[in-house]
């Protein structure tokens, strides 16, 4: 039987989540937004909190909690700002790979420096041609005396200006197509890498973008991740880690929305009530609280579901589909609900819209999640 | 030098309060509770002496029913307490302010206690008793609305404020003494995860009721009973003022505020 009762370790990281969300992060998300600024301080406090690196195990620092647990935190922290989530969210993708396919040796020197101090990493995937054919990928690694050097170009590459460390994939061989892919680490301090101008970005302006560019760049051996090959399962195993998490952040810009929704509505009158009380605002805010349920619980089913040691593909990829298609439902429906006011920057409700549009975008867009929801399926049939 | 803070769980602010079906208490059914905003200041408080090397150790007291007393006294070692003792009372047991701190008194009179610290009052229902009989029971000086509480380097004491009406003392006290504390003087931390984790395994000394309620009296829970318990009444709205010139809007708001609200003559 399922057990939906958190127990009370749960309740204490949610509520400290749901704390530092609304008193550290909610009053500067307006402002970090309009002015698409990286509120550092923030990060830092998250960071001394134990908010970031939340899948980093004790043996190197960190908190080693389970996906439902950093899912619980999430989507506290996105109810507040989507955009300052994706940054402190963002070093679990990064170092995900060196939690799954680095080395003991890997793991320790990696790992650590990260929960000893504030320190940011990026997830160096997508390129300009193209971020869902990742098995296409151009960036090179041509074997050169003891390791290889790396040239290429990744972009949309978040927290990339303010990162120490990338953690790049690149081919050691186009013509295996994915069989060629590598995973590599790349210092900040490394010679020949180079950041591209920050993106003006429609939504999440909180956090920072960039493109990443490696010129001749020499990666020691020592620092590739796993073997040359395995980088493109890598990538995906980290994928399917961290894709839940996702819809957790969706969840939580939803019901956020839900919630900006249901208090206007009681308040606005119209037509001598308020506007709560007209049948067709009730039937949108029953939508919408449909909407917000069901991601939520799709999401706890796949962070469960991975916990128990499941890979999880297809529940993970169900729970960020679902739930960033739910997000983007219900921002439009609050913004309407809300009328005029919700189109103004004044009101919070079109900022969710434009946050919560990158979450069918961003770790493997919605229709490669559908592909891999059909291609589970009709496997599961064959 | 340790400090003990006593500490109450108070249910959370943003709780639905509903009467219970006898009608003379909080129903507790569906009620978050949580370590109240005095209290967080106390344990602030603490820490923040223990970090500046005035104590070697923080102990938080409660007196409470499971889970909830179990729940704050592990919130405050999530914060930086090092220790806690809880005091397990039934379920349904009526404690007044004597009570509790009767029921405290007990507990803490069997640990070290070189400073007491408790908010000024309780979350919920803002008595204000507890601080100076607990102060009276374990026989030490008490200062019930203390700001900007302070190791004093030269004596082996503290100095701190005193709040009065229109002003404040300054006070310098020596150990052992009770302080209660104003709220929102200092900034309560807020538990780190990792630490959160480790509070769920600490150790919480307990004293059982039996023992506590039998030591300290025929009427352990205290004297006072609540009759009956209610919501305030529904505020009733607001009147707009309908207006064509910023005139007739203040005449008609003067008017209806000396004759109908009669504010001034």
């Amino acid at each position: 039987m399922p057990d939906f009762a958190l127990t009370p370790e749960q309740i204490g990281l949610r509520d400290t989540a749901r704390k530092f969300a609304r008193t550290e992060m909610l009053p500067k998300a307006a402002a970090c937004d309009r002015d698409g600024r990286f509120p550092e301080e923030i990060y830092r406090k998250a960071w001394e909190l134990g908010l970031m690196n939340l899948n980093i195990p004790p043996e190197y620092g960190g908190t080693g909690l389970g996906l439902l647990d950093q899912c619980l935190i999430v989507e506290e922290l996105a109810h507040a700002c989507g955009g300052m989530t994706t940054t402190i969210m963002a070093n679990c993708l990064a170092l995900e790979p060196v939690l799954l396919g680095g080395s003991p040796e890997q793991r320790t020197r990696v790992l650590a420096p990260f929960c000893a101090s504030y320190q940011l990493a990026s997830f160096c995937l997508t390129e300009p041609s193209g971020g869902s054919d990742a098995g296409a990928l151009k960036t090179r690694a041509i074997k050169e005396g003891d390791g290889y050097r790396l040239t290429g170009q990744k972009c949309f590459i978040t927290n990339a200006p303010q990162a120490s460390l990338y953690t790049v994939f690149a081919t050691v061989d186009p013509a295996q197509g994915h069989r060629g892919i590598t995973a590599f680490l790349v210092p900040r301090s490394a010679a020949g890498v180079s950041i591209g101008k920050e993106e003006e970005k429609m939504g999440q302006r909180a956090s920072s973008t960039a493109t990443v560019l490696f010129e001749d760049v020499h990666v020691p051996a020592a620092d590739r991740i796993g073997a040359e090959g395995e980088g493109f399962n890598l990538a995906m195993r980290t994928l399917d880690q961290t894709r839940t998490p996702i819809g957790a952040m969706s969840t939580g810009i939803a019901q956020a929305a839900l919630e900006y929704a249901a208090e206007y509505a009681t308040k606005r009158q119209s037509f001598g009530k308020p506007i709560a009380e007209h049948q067709a605002i009730q039937i949108k805010l029953a939508n919408m609280a449909q909407d917000v349920h069901a991601a939520r619980l799709l999401v706890w089913h796949a962070a469960w579901a991975i916990d128990q040691g499941s890979r999880g593909t297809l529940e993970s990829s169900i729970a960020k589909c679902f739930a960033s298609d739910a997000a983007m439902r219900v921002a439009d429906e609050a913004i309407q609900v809300f009328g005029g006011y919700g189109y103004m920057r004044d009101y919070p409700v079109e900022k969710l819209l434009r946050d919560a549009k990158l979450a069918q975008i961003y770790e493997g867009s919605n229709e490669i999640q559908r592909i891999v929801i059909a291609r589970e399926l009709l496997r599961s049939l064959a | 030098m340790e400090i003990v803070v006593a500490v109450k769980p108070v249910p959370d602010a943003e709780t639905r309060l509903r009467p219970a079906p006898d009608g003379t208490r909080l129903d507790p059914a569906g009620v978050k509770w949580v370590l109240g905003g005095y209290d967080e200041s106390a344990v602030e408080q603490a820490l923040l002496l223990r970090e500046a090397g005035a104590a070697t150790a923080v102990r938080a007291v409660t007196v409470g029913p499971a889970p909830r007393g179990e729940e704050v006294l592990r919130s405050a070692i999530a914060l930086g307490c090092d220790r806690a003792t809880w005091v397990e009372t039934p379920a349904d047991a009526a404690l007044d302010g004597i009570g509790i701190a009767r029921l405290l008194g007990f507990a803490i009179a069997k640990v070290p206690h070189d400073l007491v610290l408790v908010g000024k009052h309780a979350g919920d229902d803002e008595s204000g008793i507890v601080g100076p009989a607990l102060a009276e029971l374990l026989g030490i000086p008490s200062f019930p609305a203390v700001v900007d509480l302070r190791p004093e380097a030269a004596a082996r004491g503290f100095r701190f404020q005193e709040a009065l009406d229109g002003g404040t003392v300054r006070v310098e006290a020596a150990p052992p003494l009770l302080v209660a504390l104003q709220q929102a003087w200092n900034d309560p931390r807020t538990a780190k995860l990792p630490n959160i984790l480790k509070s769920r395994k600490a150790t919480i000394d307990r004293v059982a009721w039996n023992e506590a309620s039998a030591a300290v009296g025929p009427t352990p829970g205290g004297l006072a009973r609540p009759t009956r318990f209610r919501l305030p009444p529904p505020r009733t709205g607001a009147r707009m003022i309908p207006y064509k010139t910023p005139e007739e809007a203040a005449t008609a708001l003067v008017r209806a505020l000396r004759d109908e609200a009669k504010v001034f003559p």
